[in-house]
């Protein structure tokens, strides 16, 4: 089983995309908890928690990713012995069980990310919901575009969502962060073509690119400013 | 309509709270309790109370110049203000 698509000459390069976007989603979810902490709105809880299981699964992939590659290198500087290749053998299901919770945290994440702002959930549809989220990650661990495919389609929705906003407030912070799911949702549809290496390269910079459009819009909320005293007459 | 749904709703503590600052820090950080009472839109009785709640938390403090009496924003407040300015936007932003 091949466990990263990633090119020889780019390998590092997707772990530092990924710690960036980890980043970005410990910056939102920090100002999630400070919108719980000053207006008890459960609808910033519930969206702190989708970010910090997304958070979470891109911290899993860095961990698992940073293992193998190292792990690579020993592997070529010993060359083909056998011990090596039981040692190998031995963390692979490691790198299986890395990848296998950044695929279940990110599909929890980025369903309740889409799921916040709708109305309360039976508890019954909740359990099924999950039962399937569990049964997709462990199948995209044999089919990994089965996990992309899911993944676009859950984004998809988060962008439906937002648009619906964006159609009431009408604000700039809004239609920037449409264009980063949109940008990620197209970077899933890039990934589901991972076995072309180059379409795996595309994919990671697009991922980039849409973590950047994020980053414009915690800028800009962090540059909101309070009222300004007024001048005296 | 909007606008008008927005003023019907009644305002959570938080946003009294911010509501009394911001008027304090358009008013150069300094203002008198009348003042604060028609410019928050708040009763007697709830603009001493909340007023109370931000003297003990340190947000303003009560000034007297002339045997008159006034609050003035403390950095505290000013930080409050500012940090609550962003939860509103981030609020906005995301639909919450």
């Amino acid at each position: 089983m091949k466990l990263v698509f990633t090119p020889d000459w780019f390998l590092g390069f997707d772990v530092g995309i990924e710690l960036f976007s980890f980043i970005i989603l410990s910056l939102l979810l920090f100002y999630t908890i400070r919108t719980y902490k000053l207006t008890k709105n459960k609808k910033a809880l519930y969206l702190g928690i989708g970010f910090f299981l997304v958070a979470l699964a891109e911290l899993a992939s860095i961990l698992t990713k940073s293992i193998l590659y190292y792990d690579t290198t020993i592997t070529r500087q010993v060359g083909q012995m056998i011990i090596t290749y039981h040692v190998v053998k031995s963390v692979d299901f490691l790198y299986e069980a890395g990848f296998f919770f950044e695929k279940l945290l990110t599909l929890f994440g980025f369903y309740i990310i889409y799921r916040f702002p709708l109305k309360k959930v039976a508890t019954s549809d909740l359990v099924l919901t999950s039962l399937f989220i569990v049964i997709s990650a462990f199948l995209g661990q044999f089919f990994y575009f089965v996990f992309h495919i899911i993944t676009l389609v859950l984004l998809v929705l988060i962008t439906t969502n937002f648009l619906k906003i964006y159609d009431k407030n009408k604000l700039k912070n809004t239609l920037i962060l449409i264009w980063g799911f949109s940008l990620l949702t197209l970077s899933h549809i890039i990934f589901a073509f991972s076995k072309v290496k180059s379409a795996y390269v595309i994919a990671e910079i697009i991922q980039l690119i849409s973590y950047l459009a994020f980053l414009i819009v915690i800028i800009m909320i962090a540059k909101k400013e309070n009222a300004k005293p007024r001048k005296p007459k | 309509m909007q606008n008008q749904e927005n003023q019907n709703k009644k305002r959570t503590r938080v946003e009294v709270l911010y509501d009394i600052l911001r008027v304090i820090q358009e008013k150069s950080g300094k203002i008198k309790p009348t003042h604060v009472m028609y410019k928050a839109n708040l009763s007697h009785n709830s603009m001493a109370k909340h007023l109370q709640d931000l003297i003990s938390s340190n947000m303003i403090k009560p000034t007297e110049n002339n045997q008159k009496k006034s609050y003035e924003i403390t950095s505290k407040g000013r930080k409050f203000l500012q940090e609550y300015a962003q939860v509103r936007e981030f609020e906005k932003t995301f639909g919450l």
